[in-house]
Parts: structure tokens; sequence; C-alpha cells
């Protein structure tokens, strides 16, 4: 470890590169919240310390003081850039608890919605690493792509980022406006555009950056505990959604994206099959609608929630999220302990990348884990 | 040499007659479609005073408060006062709301200098009612 920080070489007028601490963010226009310390030996990180706490919301305390209409609000923010994702696993966990039959219109809704958000958090995730990278046009491109998802969210939802619950104990909050599924399917064309025009950039800038950087070996990926995309571009298929289906998903029919490679290219392309595949099963969902229409869910104000503990978990665009709930019977949970994916993505899994990478490659390790300090804070 | 696919120039001669994708606000402004969650419309007199909004406000952003002196008489009960720093627009209160009192507009503009304006009184203004 050093034995003088940065800030006091520095002061010094130190030349010495050896043992310096280099911070990466909290305030990186990038980072979101979130820092990691660096110690470098040259350009060599002989050290990585993540620090995580600058975004933390207390959402678990929070619920436990709310009803689960009220929670299914606040789920929303445990992660900005996905929160159809969350609230769907928030909705699930009551729905269990409760024993609720969600109707079938209903649950493709779900599926539709969450795809959605899938899609432009991955939009997010190449825009942010192609920020990262300096690559300025496709961080607008992707930008540009993300917000006709967003008018979307605006016309079905009423808000553009923030759903406030679309997703909610008991099914939707709102059934789908007139029109809706003819947006949808103008949008899912610009969407299939949008992966090709990505095609281009991947094989240029983004290939040369990341190829052979931050190799993530299978067994390292089991062992720190990475999901989802992370873990599947290590060569394993895991996906909760084929695994262990909910809502319509074993109904349906997509593949589970796999790449060998494990390093921060077979990361970043692996974004692009999985939103393929998100079209795909959208357009299954969509053919599969049911004509009648859904009454808006009524918000309860005095309803209990029945005495038991549930653990529901989703695939989400960043891996595997969870929730555990217990209830004692009152109309609050008693206890609802939140599992995001990017607690062990941004803290043993960036750590165990970053040792031994030259500090030119940091961005493209850290946005090819596609984090949301968020989600890790909570 | 720098190796650039050749696609790109048509896309760069089209950008070339293209609109911007951008609208020049604060002079024009995207449409706002049906059913957004903006500022509220409240109105005094078809409110029951149930207390539901207050009770469903995830934010505790809605307080029942009782009409001033003057107006205690056109209204003796207690009657929702939204603070829009505490409001996170989910429309709960809205959906709650069994005489149709409180709703969610498509107002958007709700940017302010003056602290004041933050509170939403239920009460119509002085010298109106």
């Amino acid at each position: 470890m050093s034995e003088a920080t940065g800030t006091e070489m520095m002061a010094k007028g130190s030349r010495v590169t050896d043992g310096f601490d280099l911070y990466f963010g909290p305030v990186h226009p990038g980072s979101g919240n979130f820092g990691v310390k660096l110690t470098v030996e040259g350009e060599r990180i002989v050290a990585a310390r993540s620090d995580p706490g600058y975004l933390h919301r207390g959402f678990e305390k929070l619920m436990e003081y709310r009803t689960p209409i009220q929670n299914a609000v606040l789920s929303d923010r445990l992660c900005i850039l996905e929160s159809l994702n969350w609230n769907l696993v928030h909705a699930e966990a009551v729905d269990r608890l409760c024993g609720t039959e969600v109707p079938e219109r209903a649950q493709c809704i779900r599926v539709i919605m969450a795809e959605f958000s899938r899609i432009q958090s991955h939009i997010i995730w190449y825009g942010v690493l192609s920020k990262g990278l300096g690559f300025d046009t496709g961080f607008k491109v992707a930008f540009g792509y993300r917000d006709y998802v967003l008018d979307l969210f605006e016309f079905v939802t009423g808000g553009r980022v923030y759903p406030a619950g679309y997703i909610c104990p008991g099914g939707v909050r709102r059934d789908f406006p007139e029109g809706t599924r003819r947006r949808i399917e103008d949008l899912l064309v610009t969407m299939e555009k949008m992966t090709r025009g990505f095609e281009a950039y991947d094989s240029n800038t983004i290939a040369a950056r990341c190829r052979g950087i931050g190799v993530l070996a299978l067994d390292d990926a089991l062992r720190l505990g990475a999901t989802g995309p992370v873990l599947r571009a290590c060569g394993l298929a895991a996906d909760v959604r084929r695994d262990a289906p909910y809502e319509i998903y074993g109904e349906l029919d997509f593949e589970v994206p796999v790449r060998e490679e494990g390093d921060a290219f077979a990361r970043s392309i692996i974004r692009k099959r999985e939103i393929e595949e998100s079209i795909k099963i959208i357009r299954q969902a969509l053919a599969r609608l049911p004509a009648e229409t859904l009454p808006p869910v009524k918000p309860k104000v005095a309803g209990k929630i029945p005495e038991g503990e549930v653990y529901v978990r989703n695939e989400i665009a960043r891996g595997e999220a969870a929730v555990y709930m217990r209830s004692t019977g009152e109309a609050e949970p008693y206890r609802c302990k939140i599992r995001g994916p990017d607690l062990l993505h941004m803290i043993p899994v960036l750590e165990h990348l970053l040792v031994g990478a030259e500090v030119a490659d940091v961005p493209a390790i850290y946005w090819s884990l596609n984090i949301c300090p968020a989600d890790m804070d909570r | 040499m720098i190796d650039m696919p050749l696609g790109v120039i048509p896309q760069l001669i089209k950008n070339l007659f293209s609109r911007p994708m951008t609208v020049a606000f604060p002079h024009e402004a995207i449409p706002i479609p049906e059913g957004y969650r903006g500022e509220h419309a409240y109105d005094v007199d078809r409110c029951t005073s149930c207390t539901l909004c207050a009770r469903v406000c995830p934010n505790r952003a809605i307080e029942m408060v009782e009409a001033p002196e003057g107006l205690r008489e056109a209204y003796p009960k207690t009657y929702p006062q939204i603070d829009l720093g505490k409001c996170c627009f989910c429309g709960l209160c809205q959906d709650v709301c069994p005489s149709g009192a409180l709703s969610l507009t498509k107002g958007v503009f709700l940017s302010t200098n003056d602290r004041s304006t933050v509170l939403r009184s239920p009460f119509p203004a002085d010298g109106e009612s």
C-alpha cells in the first residue's frame, strides 16, 4: 500500500508515481456517485478499493413503513435506469404473498414494459461505455435512441423516467392507452435499425478499446457472484427468465446470448444480442395480448398483507435482482430485503478486474460491467 | 490512413440537410401526451375531505389543513394542502380520490424562485371564492 496519499505527494512536488492513490469517481461525470480508489505504480494498478455509499437512501427501511402500493412507487428509485424492472420484482413479491392472480393481459403488459426497460437500460450502458471511452458519437446516438423508448414510457405510464409504480401489485396501474400497439410496433422497427447501426461502432471503436481487456474467467465470475450479462459474457447461459420463468416468460421463445471470451468486449457486445432477443420477446407478448380491457388498479389504503415470507428473483438488465419480503399480517411489510446485481459487480468483480490493469483501461473495464450505483447503495 | 467505413458518407450528407432533433425551448416545447402526471388540479367544492389522498401519498406530501378564518363557514372540514417540494407526482392521490376532486394535469412548468408557491393551498385565493 502507499506510504503517502496522492495529494500529499503532489504537494511535495514529487514526480514518483509508485504507490500513488488515484481516485476514479465519485464525482466523475460517468461514474454516478460511486468511486474506486486505485493504487498505481506507474501505469499499472496494484490495488483497487471500491468506495460505495454515496447514494444510500435506505429503501429497505422506508419500505417497512409503507403499504405495498406506496412501495411500488418507491421501487422506481431502486435503479433509476430500469425502474420498470424493479417495479416488477417488487410487485411479484407482493402478489405471491397475497396470492393475487394477475390477469393475462396485465402479465403481457408487464413483460412488454419490463423488456422495453431492459432495452433502454442497455442503450444507456452503450452510451456511458462510449462516453467513458471518449467516443462521443456513440454516446449521443445511443441517448438519442433512448428517447424514443422514453416517449413510449411517457405515453403509457405518464412519466419518462419514473413510471411511479406502473407495474404494481395486482397488475398494472392502468391499461395501455389507445394507439399503444401501433407505437410499440413502430418503436421495435426503430430499435432494429439502431442495433444495425451499432454494428459499425462495435466492430471498430469499441473493439479497439475493449478486446482482451479485463478478462473475467468463468470460475472467478461464479466465485465473486457475477450474474446477468457479466456472467453470460464468460460463457455460462444463466438467465432467470429461462431457468425459473416468471410471468409469461415460460411460454415465450427466446435465446440466451452467450460469449466465451469474458473480456470487456464480450460484455459490451452481448448487449446488442440481448436487445435483439428483447425485441423478439416483445413481439411475441404483443401477439398474445388479450383483447379485453383492464380496469385500473385502485390503490388500497387499508389492506393487509397476509402473514408469510417470499423470495422472488427476476432477471433485470444488469443481472439477477431479488426481493425477500416477510409479512406479519400488517399493512406494511415487516422486512423487505433487496438483492441488487450491482453490489457484487461493483465491489468484488470490479476490484478483481482492475488489479493488474493499465490506468487507460479502467474506463473500458468499469463501464463494461454496466454499473448502477443506485441499485448497489439502495 | 483511418479505416473508416464508407457507409457513413450518405449519413453525413443526409445530416447536412435534415432538421435538428431538438426543439428551441422555451420558444417551443415537445407536446405532452394525455395522462401525463404533472401539476395537480384540485376542486375544493367537489372534495369530501375523506383524507384518502393524504393517507395514500408515499412521500407524505399532502397535509389536511383547516380553512382560514374568513372561509371556515364555507369550508368547515379539513382539505388537502399539497407540498410540491415533497411530491413525486406518482398520481396515487388521483387514483384514490373517490369524488374526482384531485387530478394530475399536463402542467410541467413548475420551477419557481418563490418558495411560498411550492405549498399549494386548497382554498381559493383571497377575493375569489
